[in-house]
């Protein structure tokens, strides 16, 4: 298990952010946390990378003791924040140069750490431009190439694509499923956008009024967005149309030929942003 | 690590020309216009004098004796009307600054010692200092007028008298050279100080546009001590603060002079000075990282520091020499580290003093720099 939480509770004075909440992320998928403005999404991703004091609950991360081994969490974790967390003013290779450094990588090995990093996020061409002059997209990418220089186990991304482009972002999302491909890299994703959580992750979970309301693989929310639910006088019938609609088809069909009284049909949500909205039981929150 | 660290300040340092450009720029102005308007206040040479009306119901010989007498001071330009005089008009549209009357009989009326009133009229704003010196050059002028008036009745000759004023000399003493302090000799150590406390400007900005763009935010979340993180914003400016010092003792020794100035002379060793500097340089930088770490927004930095930064100044005699302040302001001004710092140059600058001269000035600097750093390092610390 690459996360393991139970019973987090933090709260900003009387104004209580998590609550009792229980989470178990396993290693080496991408786990994608969805969750509504001020639900806690970043307040738990703050949290699992020491940038917030828990209140109270155990974490184990890396199957280590979060309170006792911060040292060893950190440096074999990595945080990419929502925000463009380098220095404008500084060329791409100068701030991997300095975040390289920063996560103590042997000088020797410093240009060949940013070498990959560079790679992996296709930036070679950029390493000598200042990233003040970079593209949305082009920032977007050197803020995870700085993520990737220690080789993290643990790659926490806080909404990393907002405010880019669709092709900077399906881009994005690439290097991101390369990642945790090659690198076998545990990815804990948020976002607000579903399509990317449906194109990316593997599990999800919804967190809502402080508390993780649903957590499910990708497989099984989808299936149960596809579920049909036909009810006949004594019976209901439930078919699953993820795949398409041919039993669906069927089964009409043959209730026609038995004249059985269709009394009403559920056609489930219809994706996972219905399912969300649903769960939330909100269309908009301040 | 901190050798990139030092590397990532110097580039942030370096790429931002404006800033580096007016922490040279604003205390070379600042020389140059303060050295050259406080120059009469150190100097005998007064280029603009003073316009005073004297009048009186009619030129009368000790009048004219009296004028005469009078237009040989260094500060007073002096006119003469007959009648009275003491009319706005002459001070707000011919541009007069005081109007003298003086009755024309006043030298008998004081030797039979009877009531005698010379008035002085100006305007509100004229300065008590000035005034003071009007009313002691009629004084000691009239004085001598009595005094000869006395010698003639004794049937001394007056013809071989001598004015003793000339006789007196006024001579400055410094340590180990003697030279006369000048406005430059006061304004370069002040303004220095001023320029050198302003690096709070560029150094709250990089510090607040990096808790702004979150890149702060990232290096709490990699396992590094914020030490080498803080102490790496110390040292590009600290050495951009030295050359600050090396620049503005240049120009008051070498600009100054092509300006009308005297130019500085620096009677002190130049080791001291490094010592003076390197602890003003200190304070200033561990201030504004307290600063820096208070502000939320580079607007916030640069109205509390600056506002902070002119208040120190105003206090420490930088603005206002601490001589001329009243006796309760220059105990207050002692509580300003720039006090403190312009004590240590001055006393370098001007005195030739040696280090157990300045130990105090770089004592208090020290602790105070020490102290902000550790503000600083706490703040930083336990922002989340």
């Amino acid at each position: 298990m690459a996360i393991k939480i139970q019973s987090l509770t933090k709260s900003y004075g009387k104004q209580s952010v998590l609550e009792n909440l229980n989470l178990h992320i396993k290693e080496g998928e991408i786990f994608g946390l969805l969750g509504s403005n001020g639900a806690g999404k970043t307040t738990l991703i703050s949290i699992l990378n020491y940038l917030e004091s828990k209140e109270s609950g155990d974490i184990t991360i890396l199957e280590k003791e979060y309170d006792t081994n911060k040292a060893y969490i950190q440096s074999n974790s990595s945080y990419i924040p929502q925000s463009y967390a380098f220095y404008p003013e500084l060329t791409a290779y100068e701030n991997l140069e300095f975040f390289a450094a920063l996560y103590k990588v042997q000088s020797q090995e410093i240009k060949e750490k940013i070498q990959e990093a560079l790679k992996m996020t296709a930036l070679e061409k950029y390493k000598n431009t200042k990233a003040k002059e970079f593209s949305g997209g082009l920032k977007r990418r050197l803020n995870i190439a700085i993520g990737l220089l220690n080789n993290p186990k643990i790659l926490y991304l806080d909404e990393p694509t907002v405010g880019i482009d669709p092709q900077s972002r399906k881009y994005i999302l690439d290097i991101i499923k390369d990642i945790n491909k090659t690198q076998n890299t545990t990815i804990v994703y948020t976002s607000h956008y579903m399509d990317e959580i449906e194109y990316l992750c593997d599990e999800i979970a919804i967190l809502d009024e402080k508390h993780i309301v649903k957590k499910d693989t990708k497989q099984n929310l989808l299936d149960e967005n596809g579920l049909v639910t036909i009810q006949i006088e004594d019976e209901t019938i439930k078919i699953n149309t993820h795949n398409g609609y041919e039993e669906f088809t069927k089964c009409i069909v043959a209730l026609e030929k038995e004249n059985q009284k269709i009394l009403s049909i559920n056609y489930g949500n219809k994706s996972l942003e219905e399912m969300f909205l649903k769960i939330t039981k909100q269309d908009l929150r301040d | 690590m901190f050798l990139y660290i030092l590397k990532k300040e110097f580039l942030l340092v370096f790429r931002n020309m404006h800033a580096l450009l007016v922490l040279f720029v604003m205390p070379s102005a600042f020389i140059i216009i303060m050295s050259l308007a406080l120059q009469n206040t150190y100097s005998n040479k007064i280029d603009v004098k003073f316009k005073v009306l004297v009048s009186s119901d009619n030129e009368s010989r000790s009048v004219k004796d009296l004028l005469f007498k009078l237009e040989t001071n260094n500060f007073f330009e002096i006119h003469y009307a007959n009648g009275v005089v003491k009319d706005e008009n002459s001070l707000y549209k011919k541009g007069y600054d005081y109007l003298v009357y003086i009755p024309n009989n006043y030298l008998k009326s004081i030797q039979n010692n009877s009531d005698l009133q010379i008035d002085i009229y100006s305007k509100p704003e004229s300065s008590i200092q000035n005034i003071n010196l009007l009313k002691n050059l009629l004084s000691s002028n009239i004085s001598k007028q009595l005094i000869k008036n006395l010698l003639i009745q004794l049937d001394v000759d007056t013809t071989q008298t001598k004015d003793f004023y000339n006789n007196i000399q006024h001579h400055y003493i410094s340590k180990e050279n003697s030279f006369q302090m000048t406005s430059v000799q006061q304004s370069v150590p002040a303004w220095l100080i001023f320029s050198m406390f302003f690096i709070l400007i560029p150094i709250s900005n990089t510090f607040i546009n990096e808790k702004n763009f979150g890149t702060l935010r990232r290096i709490k979340s990699i396992d590094v001590s914020m030490f080498p993180i803080l102490l790496g914003k110390v040292i590009p400016y600290y050495i951009i603060n030295l050359v600050q010092v090396s620049f503005m003792i240049l120009v008051g020794m070498f600009l100054m002079p092509l300006l009308g100035t005297d130019a500085l002379q620096i009677q002190g060793n130049f080791g001291l000075i490094f010592i003076v500097a390197s602890s003003v340089s200190l304070a200033a930088i561990s201030f504004a990282l307290v600063i820096a770490n208070v502000a939320q927004k580079s607007e916030d930095a640069t109205s509390i520091g600056g506002i902070s930064n002119i208040i120190l100044a105003a206090l420490g005699g930088i603005m206002v020499p601490k001589f001329i302040m009243p006796e309760k302001m220059q105990e207050i001004s002692e509580l300003s580290p720039m006090s403190w710092a312009l004590d240590g140059f001055l006393e370098v600058f001007v005195n030739g003093g040696t280090f157990t001269d300045i130990q105090s000035s770089i004592f208090k600097l020290s602790i105070f720099a020490i102290l902000c750093f550790i503000i600083a390092y706490i703040l930083l610390q336990r922002k989340r």
